[in-house]
């Protein structure tokens, strides 16, 4: 089917911030917001709930972990052991500083690949162009036609919500 | 760390910008052509980097005895650079990471090419270890891959396997923090560029970012993860590095307060590098309503806590040389003072801690021109720092029959003169072809269309209250 | 030969001529001239077959061998099977003293010379010229074929040249003379008769170069005998030496250090030691050893002696009359070798014949004669005549010699008026020498027919009268022909070196020894196994004469010394310089001063600040008009003001070589000096007085010139005193050596502690239980000389590359292992203490701990072993490692002589450039015992296992061993109250164990030396 989306664009913070807000308590359908920055609270403007990457990153850090100090032991001690300085063959202390190292880098890694993943983000990705300037100094609030809020009445609440230019968007998507 | 409550009388960024005024004044180094300035700066830091690139390449085609390396004293120069520079990676990590979780906001201007020198140093840092080795082309070894030897593993009680993991994982995170940063500029810069050839890469690399805000949400999370990722690894990785030394039979090197000294070190070096470089760069890129007097004052600040410290631990060791009764180690100590390389030692007590004494002064700290001398002189400091604790230890440790002296060579000198080109060559090329400054970041700083004052009331974090830690 | 012997020499001819059978049938389907050929006769030929087909093949892949001597192995001969080691009785041929040798040959060419520890002489030591000069034989500047006037020709045309020359003077009655050092081989003299012998005026003339002459003129005086007594050190509880380095240079060092050291190892149930005083004007190993030195600058020392003698007379109630300064050390002195008349030794180097009758007198007044100086078997090195040598020189002058052979000497370089010499020399009608390299009078002389270095060919020795030594071959010729072969060709009677060697023995030596072996036969088979034997001597009477003696007691008067004197010695590495062309004793650390590569002038503390001069201030050494050399200074505690002391064996062509030394790159230095040779030659300082060289010369001038040299030292801090400023209150001295009195060590086995054991409980648990052997070594700091023979032994057992002198400048010698030399005491008379320090093995190895890639590990035998090839070369272990015994590779060390590779131990690794490498307690000489051991099918005895250095120490300072078998050697010495180990308050648990340093001093005299 296609949708049929109206973009009103911002020029401050508050504005936004407010429009979208607006928006969400009217009932309509806010798609997305469009932003050069991270607005804070816009998120809760929107109603948005929390990402779940945190969690990506501890279970990804956590199994990093285990498995470099079952790799150290392994090696050390079982696989090949040899006297290094009469040192025991299990030197666990020994193994801490790799293990974190290796703690990290799973983490951080994973979580970023996480996030691209999500996002749908790679390289060469087409951006999708829906409002110009978004990248640099316009904010942009998409509504989604819907049965309540037809296009003049959304037109009308850009007006009203102080929105510097107002386009149109059709979308064919699969639902 | 300084408080918020001290930075608020002056707003963040001068001059009253508009968000479209930031991205054109940002970018217009990349996109207006390069000035004499830049290239004549760039010929030397490139003519720095061709000598050092013919020096290491001598050195592989002779041997590691064209150094002034003995039997007696297996690592001076290399070592003293890769400590150095690993040091002076540290700032960027700290201004990044670790101001990022303080909710200082004045970082924003400079994080980006903090970060940017962080990058820089540690290739610097990661090219010493290698080019020190006997072979430097089994290089490799040193990680643990399964092989046809057995397979034979590495031995994971050496400092120097903690190391090559540590400063992996730190260059990676480091790149990785730094690349996440910069997706959304890039994103401004090719809606912004004119130029199709530059559109089409910074398209590639921005991701097909839109500025969606949902993804913006994901974005902040996984950037606040990573700095607090970031915060103990660059902890870690110079606590690993003092553990080369540290963990040693070496008297003047198995010292237990090497961790502590070597991070507060090394973020004192950083800062100062990150002075120099920051100080130029808002001169002769005209960026000064964003990297304002009051950046440079708050850096200053740090250089006076961590040239503290670093005096501190200066002091303790020779407390603990006394204290220990140990014939060897107070030996040691005292030969640093008194001993051959006694200049070196002073050098590095002036430039470290007396120097710094002066930012008390706040007329100083806002003198650009002064900080930049300091900054320098800081630089200067903390090289020797590194070089005394590594040559002073060896070249008289136990038994007396070993003593002896150490010379650089011209090829040693050469390899540190080229490791000073490659960084600025990359630190030139940054300025050119990417946003020095965080927009995205100071776009969300800058007054304009917020009706909240401009230093934020702790209560409006830069952070949902959702995801806090 | 049975298979199951753990060492194997020659046994016997039958056994050798089965080789033969086998040579005959490769040589006859091979290649049948060079057996046949020439006046080699077959026996000659079995001997390039039988052992030495196979280094003949291996030979045949070098350029500069002689390949058509190669015959390919087809069949193993049954004698050699490939890979493993055979060792072969031989006499050492690098200086006289006929050491006894076992060589060892592997595949056919000699790789390691070891001391033959049943030889009564040497007793298994070996020093370090003589391990050394197995370098030599591989030595690819020796010219393989005769010189005509320097242009390489066949050994027929020079003989023809020669034979010719030696016609015309048995025609014309021109005179011949055959100039040679003092020769022991009875062989070479008899051939030289024979050549002699045919000619109306042939005379062989003898000079040393390090004479002996007056101790031989003395003797004569006072015992009618001109002889050198041959000195008995292992007799000796007190010895009074006057200025002879017995222990480095002088007579026979080996000897004298296994003899002397064996008295001097206190034992706690037998706390017994030897007393040693030592006059003299520089100081020498053997003065660094005594327990009491006296400085005495060299024209006192007569003087010295002669109050000896007359504080001797009285004891003995024969006193002439001698007035009798006061002296308290003589006193003491006199006390003591009184106290052990017959068991006491009064020895003198001095070249000056008063000195000498004063010392014999000495000897005798203490009936020292016949128990600690053996006068019915002398020695018989250094007997040549100045007398002689001086009617040469005239002769030379006067250009009235036809023929004029020169054998192992080196005239041109020795005296100080070398170049005219040369000239003349020029000038004679045949000037023939048979030099085995080209010195400076090899090429002054018409024809070079050279020599063979003594393990490629046959020959014997006579080092002390009645007792025989024989030389073999060991490897087919590289280079040269055997000098007997030549002068039997010249003599008229061709004849292979074997024959001749047989022949002498079976004539002049078999029938003067009793032996159990009714034929020659089987005498000559137990000789070449043995490797020597000993004869019966009629004894000449030698009734003492005091007369001569007491007239120079009379006549010697104090004298005392004007101005500066030059002081020539033999450096312990180099000697008169005949092994100059050597790499490894050019770099082998002078015992004392620690340098290399140089010769300088030493001068005391006191001189030098006098003068204003330091390390390295080059000056200008003037004696007599245009008599100068240019020498860089090196300030030496212990020696005597007036006195300025110079290496010989310096600045000769032979070290021409070393120009292009060392690994070259941007910062290389040569290793030769401006003149293009190694250190400078001093002969133009020395005067000659007739046919004698005096190595002492009064009132030379001393010239600063502002230059400067830089020294090539191993050493830079010469104490274990930390500089003052640099001390904290009470620690300034390190307890790396621990020392203690005579009388303390009676009172207190483990008087001298210092060190403080580490705690006895481990923050690990114990995983490393060493089950099977538990390697250790244990050094004597007490009997260890520093004489260095270990650190060359080490060099040639495990390939350790010679670096040259810049890389050694630059602290970056190679050897495995080195001796620390540390000064004690007072500046003026200063203590000298010798440390070996080589890699410790520590079972809590600091460097296997930081090595990031498991190159360096521990053995389950205690060895700390390196790992080549999988070394990186981050050289943590270096710089963590306490003792700093690790050696990196800086370079790639060249190794592009072919032949000198020969000499590699095929045992030991060529370690690459990059990677780490250090002491490995000859792993590999562990594990062909082992092998050994369990192909006999029995366990390791203790001893089977002997590292280099230990093999080869004279003075056995050294013991290596298993710790866990407690009936071994090595753990009773650790039971000892003298053991400590070095730094071991570290806790890293060394496995190289150190006994206490003792001098045999009263505690009160130690306190006031050091309090």
């Amino acid at each position: 089917m296609t949708r049929r989306l109206l973009i009103g664009l911002y020029e401050t913070e508050d504005d936004i911030l407010a429009a979208a807000e607006a928006a969400r308590l009217r009932g309509m359908k806010v798609v997305d917001v469009y932003s050069p920055y991270f607005v804070h609270g816009l998120e809760r403007a929107m109603g948005l709930p929390p990402s779940k990457l945190p969690w990506v990153c501890f279970a990804l850090g956590v199994s990093g972990a285990a498995f470099k100090v079952w790799f150290e032991y392994w090696t050390t001690a079982s696989d090949w052991p040899v006297n290094v300085g009469g040192k025991p063959w299990n030197s666990l202390p020994a193994f801490v500083p790799i293990t974190f190292e290796v703690m990290v880098l799973f983490a951080g890694l994973s979580t970023v690949f996480a996030f691209f993943l999500v996002s749908r983000l790679w390289p060469g990705r087409r951006a999708v162009a829906l409002a110009p300037r978004t990248t640099d100094d316009r904010f942009g609030l998409v509504i989604e036609e819907t049965a309540y809020f037809d296009a003049p009445a959304v037109r009308r609440f850009f007006e009203e919500s102080r929105a510097v230019e107002i386009c149109e968007r059709m979308m064919e998507e699969a639902a | 760390m300084a408080e918020p409550v001290l930075l608020a009388p002056e707003p963040l960024i001068a001059g009253g910008k508009r968000p479209g005024q930031v991205t054109s004044e940002i970018l217009a180094t990349t996109e207006r052509r390069a000035s004499p300035l830049w290239w004549a700066g760039f010929l030397v830091a490139f003519g720095a980097l061709a000598a050092g690139i013919a020096a290491v390449a001598y050195l592989f085609s002779t041997g590691v005895g064209t150094w002034g390396l003995n039997n007696t004293v297996g690592w001076a120069f290399d070592i003293t650079n890769f400590v150095f520079w690993i040091g002076i990676g540290h700032a960027g990590t700290l201004i990044s990471a670790i101001l990022y979780l303080f909710r200082q906001r004045w970082r924003t201007s400079v994080n980006r090419s903090a970060e940017a020198m962080t990058i820089f140093a540690v290739i610097c840092a990661g090219i010493f270890p290698v080019i020190h080795l006997g072979r430097p082309w089994l290089a490799y070894w040193i990680f643990p891959y399964p092989n046809t030897r057995g397979p034979l593993w590495i031995n994971f009680r050496s400092p120097l396997a903690w190391d090559a993991f540590a400063i992996t994982t730190y260059f990676l995170i480091s790149l990785t923090f730094w690349y996440l940063g910069m997706i959304p500029d890039l994103a401004t810069l090719r809606d912004h560029t004119p130029s199709r050839f530059r559109r089409r890469l910074y398209a590639f690399f921005s991701l097909g970012w839109d500025g969606s805000f949902r993804t913006w949400l994901r974005y902040e999370t996984v950037y606040m993860l990573l700095a607090g990722l970031a915060t103990p690894l660059v902890v870690s990785v110079h606590t690993i590095v003092s553990w080369d030394f540290a963990t040693s039979v070496i008297p003047g090197w198995h010292t237990t307060i090497f961790p502590p000294y070597f991070v507060a070190g090394a973020i004192f070096s950083g800062m100062a590098m990150v002075l120099t470089l920051v100080i130029v760069a808002r001169k002769v890129m005209r960026l000064e309503d964003y990297i304002t007097a009051r950046h440079i004052d708050a850096m200053c600040k740090f250089l006076l806590l961590t040239s503290g410290i670093v005096g501190l631990a200066y002091a303790t060791e020779f407390l603990t040389a006394f204290y220990s009764e140990n014939r060897y180690e107070q030996f040691v100590f005292l030969n640093r003072a008194l001993g051959p390389y006694a200049w070196g030692y002073w050098i590095m007590v002036v430039a470290n801690v007396l120097i710094p004494q002066l930012l008390w002064f706040r007329r100083l700290r806002r003198n650009a021109a002064a900080v930049f001398a300091i900054s320098i002189l800081i630089n200067v400091g903390m090289w020797f720092e590194r070089f005394i604790i590594i040559v002073t230890s060896l070249h008289r440790d136990y038994l007396p029959a070993n003593w002896t002296m150490y010379r650089p060579t011209l090829i040693e000198v050469g390899t540190l003169v080229g490791s000073f080109g490659l960084f600025f060559t990359c630190f030139l090329l940054f300025c050119r072809f990417l946003p020095v400054i965080s927009m995205s970041e100071v776009k969300g700083a800058i007054q304009f269309g917020r009706t909240r004052p401009g230093a934020p009331a702790p209560e409006e974090s830069p952070l949902p209250a959702e995801v806090h830690p | 030969m049975r298979a199951d012997e753990p060492k194997r020499y020659w046994k016997s001819l039958a056994e050798r001529e089965g080789g033969a059978a086998y040579s005959e049938r490769a040589a006859a389907e091979f290649d049948e001239t060079p057996f046949a050929a020439g006046p080699l006769g077959s026996r000659r030929s079995f001997l390039q077959a039988a052992g030495f087909s196979f280094a003949g093949a291996l030979l045949a892949g070098c350029r500069r061998a002689p390949v058509e001597k190669a015959a390919p192995w087809l069949e193993q001969p049954e004698e050699i099977i490939a890979g493993r080691s055979y060792y072969y009785t031989s006499t050492c041929g690098a200086c006289p003293a006929g050491c006894g040798l076992l060589v060892k040959t592997r595949d056919g060419r000699p790789i390691k010379l070891e001391g033959n520890p049943d030889h009564p002489l040497s007793r298994g030591g070996l020093c370090a010229v003589g391990q050394a000069s197995i370098l030599g034989l591989y030595d690819s500047l020796r010219p393989k074929q005769p010189l005509l006037r320097g242009r390489a020709v066949s050994w027929q045309e020079a003989d023809r040249e020669v034979l010719k020359a030696l016609a015309e003077a048995r025609r014309s009655g021109g005179a011949v003379r055959y100039l040679s050092g003092t020769l022991t081989s009875p062989s070479r003299l008899r051939m030289i008769r024979q050549l002699l012998s045919g000619l109306p005026d042939g005379r062989h003339v003898t000079y040393d170069t390090l004479p002996a002459a007056a101790v031989l003129d003395a003797h004569e005086r006072t015992h009618g005998v001109r002889a050198l007594p041959h000195y008995r050190f292992d007799r000796a509880n007190v010895v009074a030496s006057f200025d002879a380095d017995f222990l480095g240079t002088w007579l026979s060092p080996v000897e004298f250090t296994a003899g002397y050291s064996q008295l001097r190892k206190p034992l706690e149930q037998s706390p017994q030691m030897s007393y040693h005083v030592q006059f003299e004007a520089r100081l020498s190993l053997t003065g660094s050893k005594a327990d009491r030195r006296i400085r005495i600058a060299p024209e006192e020392l007569p003087w010295y002696l002669a109050q000896l003698c007359a504080r001797l007379e009285v004891k003995a109630q024969r006193s002439s009359g001698a007035r009798l300064e006061s002296l308290p050390i003589l006193d003491d002195v006199a006390e003591r070798l009184w106290q052990a008349r017959g068991r006491s030794l009064v020895v003198c180097g001095a070249e000056h014949l008063d000195a000498q009758l004063l010392a014999n007198y000495a000897n005798e007044l203490l009936g020292n004669y016949g128990t600690t100086l053996d006068l019915r078997r002398p020695s018989l090195q250094r007997q040549a005549r100045p007398g002689d040598f001086a009617e040469l020189l005239d002769e030379i002058a006067t250009g009235r010699i036809a023929v004029l052979f020169l054998d192992g000497v080196n005239p041109v370089y020795d005296l100080p008026d070398g170049e005219q010499l040369a000239r003349r020399l020029r000038k004679l009608p045949l000037v023939v020498s048979l030099a085995e390299r080209l010195d400076e009078s090899a090429e002054a002389a018409a024809v070079v027919c050279p020599d063979q270095h003594y393990l490629e060919c046959w020959g014997d020795a006579e080092p002390v009268r009645g007792l025989f030594g024989v030389q073999q071959p060991l490897i087919p010729p590289l280079r040269g022909r055997a000098a007997l072969e030549s002068l039997a060709i010249w003599a008229g009677a061709p004849k292979s070196a074997a024959d001749i060697v047989r022949e002498t023995w079976e004539r002049e030596i078999f029938p003067r020894c009793k032996a159990k072996e009714e034929s020659f036969e089987r005498f000559w088979e137990r000789v070449l196994h043995e490797g020597w034997v000993e004869a019966e001597i009629e004894h000449p009477g030698s009734a003492f004469n005091p007369a001569p003696a007491q007239a120079a007691l009379h006549r010697v008067t104090k004298t005392a010394a004007a101005g500066l004197t030059l002081v020539a010695y033999p450096k312990i590495a180099l000697l008169d310089g005949r092994h100059a062309y050597n790499p490894w004793l050019q770099e082998l650390p002078d015992p004392i001063t620690k340098a290399t590569w140089d010769n300088y002038a030493c001068l005391a503390p006191a001189t030098a600040r006098k003068l204003g001069l330091t390390d390295g201030d080059v000056v200008r050494l003037e004696a007599g008009p245009e008599r100068a050399v240019e020498l860089p200074v090196l300030v030496q505690p212990g020696q005597h003001d007036n006195v300025v002391a110079v290496a010989l064996g310096y600045g000769g062509h032979l070290t021409r070589r070393f120009a292009n030394l060392g690994p070259r790159w941007l910062g290389w230095r040569p290793s030769v000096n401006a003149g293009g040779c190694v250190g400078e030659n001093i002969a133009p300082l020395l005067e000659r007085d007739g046919g004698s060289l005096r190595w002492t010369r009064s009132g030379v001038r001393l010239v600063p010139t502002g230059k400067r040299h830089a020294l090539a030292v191993t050493q830079d801090h010469h104490t274990l005193t930390v500089p003052p400023r640099l001390a904290a209150a009470d620690r300034g001295r390190r307890p790396i050596i621990e020392e203690t009195t005579l009388e303390a060590f009676r009172k207190d086995p483990r008087a001298g502690a210092q060190g403080h054991p580490p705690p006895a409980e481990d923050l690990w648990p114990r995983d490393h239980t060493f089950p099977g052997h538990r390697w250790m070594m244990v050094v004597d700091l007490t009997a260890c000389t520093g004489c260095s023979a270990c650190v060359i032994a080490c060099q040639v057992e495990n390939n350790v590359p010679a670096v040259g002198k810049d890389e050694v400048r630059r602290k970056r010698e190679m050897h495995w292992i080195r001796i620390d030399r540390y000064y004690s005491g007072p500046l003026g008379d200063v203590d000298v203490a010798f440390q070996p320090m080589m890699c410790q093995h520590c079972e809590h190895a600091p460097c296997e701990t930081v090595c990031p890639v498991l190159a360096t590990v521990h053995s389950s035998e205690g060895l700390n072993q390196q790992i080549y090839n999988r070394c990186i070369g981050t050289r943590y272990c270096e710089n963590n490692c306490p003792y700093k015994v690790r050696r990196f590779n800086w370079f790639d060390y060249a190794r592009d002589d072919r032949l000198a590779n020969m000499v590699l131990n095929p045992d030991v690794t060529v370690r690459s450039r990059g990677v780490m490498e250090k002491c490995t307690f000859c792993v590999q000489r562990i594990q062909e015992a082992r092998l050994e051991a369990r192909r006999r099918g029995e366990p390791l005895r203790d001893g089977e296992v002997q590292t280099a250095c230990q093999q080869s120490c004279p003075a056995q300072a050294i013991v290596f061993g298993d710790a866990n078998d407690p009936a071994s050697k090595v753990s009773q010495l650790l039971k000892s109250g003298r053991a400590y180990r070095v730094l071991e308050e570290i806790n890293v648990r060394p496995s190289v164990t150190y006994l206490r340093l003792v001098r045999n001093r009263r505690e009160a005299e130690e306190e006031e030396r050091h309090g």
